[in-house]
């Protein structure tokens, strides 16, 4: 593909522009000239009509008539002049004219000024009635009418109007070009900004997310939103990057602590010979290892299924039934823990979700309560309608959530407290589950929670 | 020896800890987050931590970087699920002597953790020797010119302890700092009944060497001035 170069389009625009700025200025230029001088030029015609008038004389005939005295006359060879009788009779013409001229010249009958070509020569011409008085006395003379035709060449004309207009035009060349250059230096000049932030933007990679733009960028005004835009684009960009890497490192760690202290429980086992009682502690433990990192593993690709696949649209369940069964599932946990575990869900209200999603939904929202209870607490949850969709709160009496916590409860593996949580269990794992359930059935979820006050989730799901 | 772990998986803490009593008869302490670890750091009692990367409260390199700024010496030895090598770099760098990464051997971790407080104490062989009697750290026996010494567990930790500052004066007070964890009962004269015990130990195969009590001061391991 051609590229365009802005700079290029710029200077040719300015360039052109003025071009033809300055063409229309010799132009005009030219045009007033040429107007002035064809003035000047039918003044001069006129002045030298009358001079050819003015040697009309008495011709000394039997006739009485009136000729041209050539020699009173001075005037430009090329020029050419006819006088003629009221009757059309030629009384004289100028000697050295040829007579192509001089029928060109005759061809017109109107008085005044006009135009003609002869030979690839033009000329501009008058035609002026006069009357001249011969032998005047006290009784005024005699008067002879005769017409005079006078004509000159234009040729001289034109080059002296382009002579004079020629400065203009050098002028016009010279400063045209002298802007061209300021124009191409000063363009290079203030788009280096430009250049900059392209060679800046260039620099950015996976791997290296520096850009900070030049403040010659930032105080251009047509620059500044490009790169503010950019900088915004890679840092929620970047963000996303630490999250991914977070993650994989995250989930790395969870996993090989798990294998290392199934290994290490292992290991210890065969340091040195044990009695049969030792072995059977041992093996329990290992067990309990071993379904601890089941439950991760579990949970892991539970939440890598939820974030790929979305969820089938003809798919729902009714919620608080399936809310009724989980809760005396988890009766007896609850019991253990002396915790008071309260259902409100009684209508059968669809939604849409998987039954199996909205039991693990249920029973993560409960298990997650009961684990932050105190004994003698209590934890309700209800199932009800609101603004034309579903809700499931769940709400514990339990020590709630540091502020600063909050919003990353849902980020996978975040543990507010995390010597506190692994050891009731949990990987971290729970709320963003829970979160990519709501997520993947265009639902939301939310947390509220104040410190030894307690803590409540609430999950609002479109009716299905 | 005295060994803090810092672990906030307490089954793997457990598991290190119990490895470390049985095979090295080292005293240990676990701290399940950093700021607790790196509070149990300040007393010295150690001669060796054991350190988690990722703890709550506090990580493991911001109580590496605790510990080597007042001038610690204790050997660090880093536990972390992360092999990256900028990782591993920052860590050395800020003063932690070894690493492992998780999953680990149990067997190299007491290995690593053997060879940490060696070097710490500026001893690189596992078989240290006073006079005519040998000590090995791996085996822990204690030979007396080739001929084995019946000690308890308590005696070797103890004989182990001195032996690696040969001619300097041990307070009692520190031998049971680095001798028990926190769940022992804090008694000097079990020290001292250790010690005479110890003492007859070696008299009886006719070892020239000997524990001298410094009245107010404590134990010195004493051996004679050619054979040191």
């Amino acid at each position: 593909m051609r590229k365009i170069s802005l700079t290029r389009q710029l200077i040719a625009g300015v360039l052109l522009a003025e071009l033809l700025c300055a063409a229309s200025f010799s132009g005009l230029a030219l045009a007033h000239e040429m107007h002035g001088r064809r003035r000047a030029f039918d003044v001069m015609l006129r002045g030298r009509a009358d001079s050819v008038l003015g040697a009309v004389q008495d011709a000394e005939d039997p006739e009485d008539n009136v000729a041209v005295d050539p020699t009173e006359l001075v005037l430009p060879n090329q020029d050419a002049y006819e006088v003629l009788s009221p009757s059309g009779r030629v009384l004289g013409h100028s000697p050295a004219s040829s007579p192509d001229l001089l029928a060109a010249l005759g061809a017109s009958a109107k008085p005044g000024y006009f135009s003609f070509k002869v030979k690839e020569a033009y000329y501009r011409a008058l035609r002026l009635n006069g009357v001249r008085i011969i032998d005047r006395d006290d009784n005024g003379g005699i008067r002879r009418p005769v017409t005079v035709l006078y004509a000159a060449p234009t040729h001289d004309l034109w080059h002296e109007a382009v002579e004079a207009v020629q400065f203009y035009v050098v002028a016009g060349v010279v400063l045209l070009a002298i802007t061209g250059l300021a124009l191409v230096w000063f363009l290079r000049r203030r788009l280096s900004p430009l250049q900059e932030l392209a060679a800046i933007a260039g620099r950015v990679s996976a791997r290296s997310w520096e850009f900070v733009p030049p403040g010659d960028v930032l105080r251009t005004s047509e620059l500044a939103p490009i790169a503010l835009s950019i900088e915004g684009l890679l840092k929620g960009l970047r963000q996303a990057f630490e999250r991914q890497r977070q993650l994989t490192g995250d989930a790395a760690h969870e996993l090989k602590t798990s294998i290392a202290v199934l290994k290490s429980s292992l290991q210890l086992l065969t340091l040195s010979p044990r009695t049969a009682g030792q072995y059977e502690a041992g093996l329990a433990g290992l067990l309990t290892d071993t379904e601890r990192m089941e439950d991760l593993a579990t949970r892991m690709l539970a939440l890598a299924r939820l974030e790929e696949a979305p969820v089938e649209s003809n798919e729902s369940s009714d919620l608080p039934s399936i809310l009724r069964n989980v809760a005396e599932r988890l009766r007896p946990l609850a019991n253990l823990k002396q915790v008071a575990l309260e259902v409100t869900a009684d209508a059968t209200r669809k939604v849409a979700l998987p039954a199996d999603d909205a039991e693990v939904l249920c029973s993560n929202l409960i298990m997650n309560a009961l684990q932050h209870s105190l004994p003698q607490g209590r934890v309700s949850a209800t199932v009800q309608s609101h603004n034309g969709a579903t809700e499931l709160r769940v709400k514990d009496e339990g020590e709630g959530i540091p502020e600063a916590a909050l919003p990353h409860v849902f980020d996978r593996f975040y543990r507010a407290d995390r010597s506190r949580s692994r050891n009731s269990g949990g990987a971290g794992l729970g709320l963003s589950i829970c979160k990519a359930i709501a997520d993947r059935s265009n639902g939301a979820i939310r947390i509220q929670s104040a410190l030894d006050q307690g803590t409540e989730v609430t999950v609002t799901l479109p009716e299905n | 020896m005295r060994v803090l772990i810092v672990e906030d998986e307490v089954r793997l803490a457990n598991n290190i800890a119990e490895a470390l009593r049985e095979r090295c008869g080292f005293a240990v302490d676990c701290a399940e987050d950093g700021a607790e670890g790196a509070a149990l750091t300040e007393y010295q009692h150690y001669d060796l931590l054991l350190l988690d990367l990722m703890l709550p409260g506090l990580d493991g390199l911001s109580i590496v970087h605790r510990v080597r700024k007042r001038k610690d010496m204790t050997p660090i030895l880093i536990l972390t699920a992360r092999d990256e090598r900028a990782n591993v770099v920052e860590l050395l760098n800020a003063g932690a002597d070894d690493y492992l990464t998780k999953p680990f051997d149990l067997g190299e971790l007491l290995a690593r953790a053997k060879a940490l407080i060696r070097r710490g104490k500026g001893v690189s062989h596992p078989v240290l020797t006073v006079g005519r009697i040998s000590l090995n750290t791996v085996e822990q026996t204690v030979r007396c010119a080739g001929e084995l010494i019946d000690l308890s567990p308590t005696e070797y930790r103890l004989f182990e302890y001195l032996i690696f500052r040969p001619r300097a004066i041990v307070s009692a007070r520190e031998l049971l700092e680095h001798l028990y964890d926190y769940n022992w009962e804090h008694h000097s004269n079990v020290i001292e009944a250790h010690i005479s015990n110890l003492r007859k130990k070696l008299r009886a195969v006719g070892e020239e060497t000997s524990i001298a009590t410094i009245r107010g001061r404590g134990y010195r391991l004493e051996a004679p001035e050619k054979q040191l």
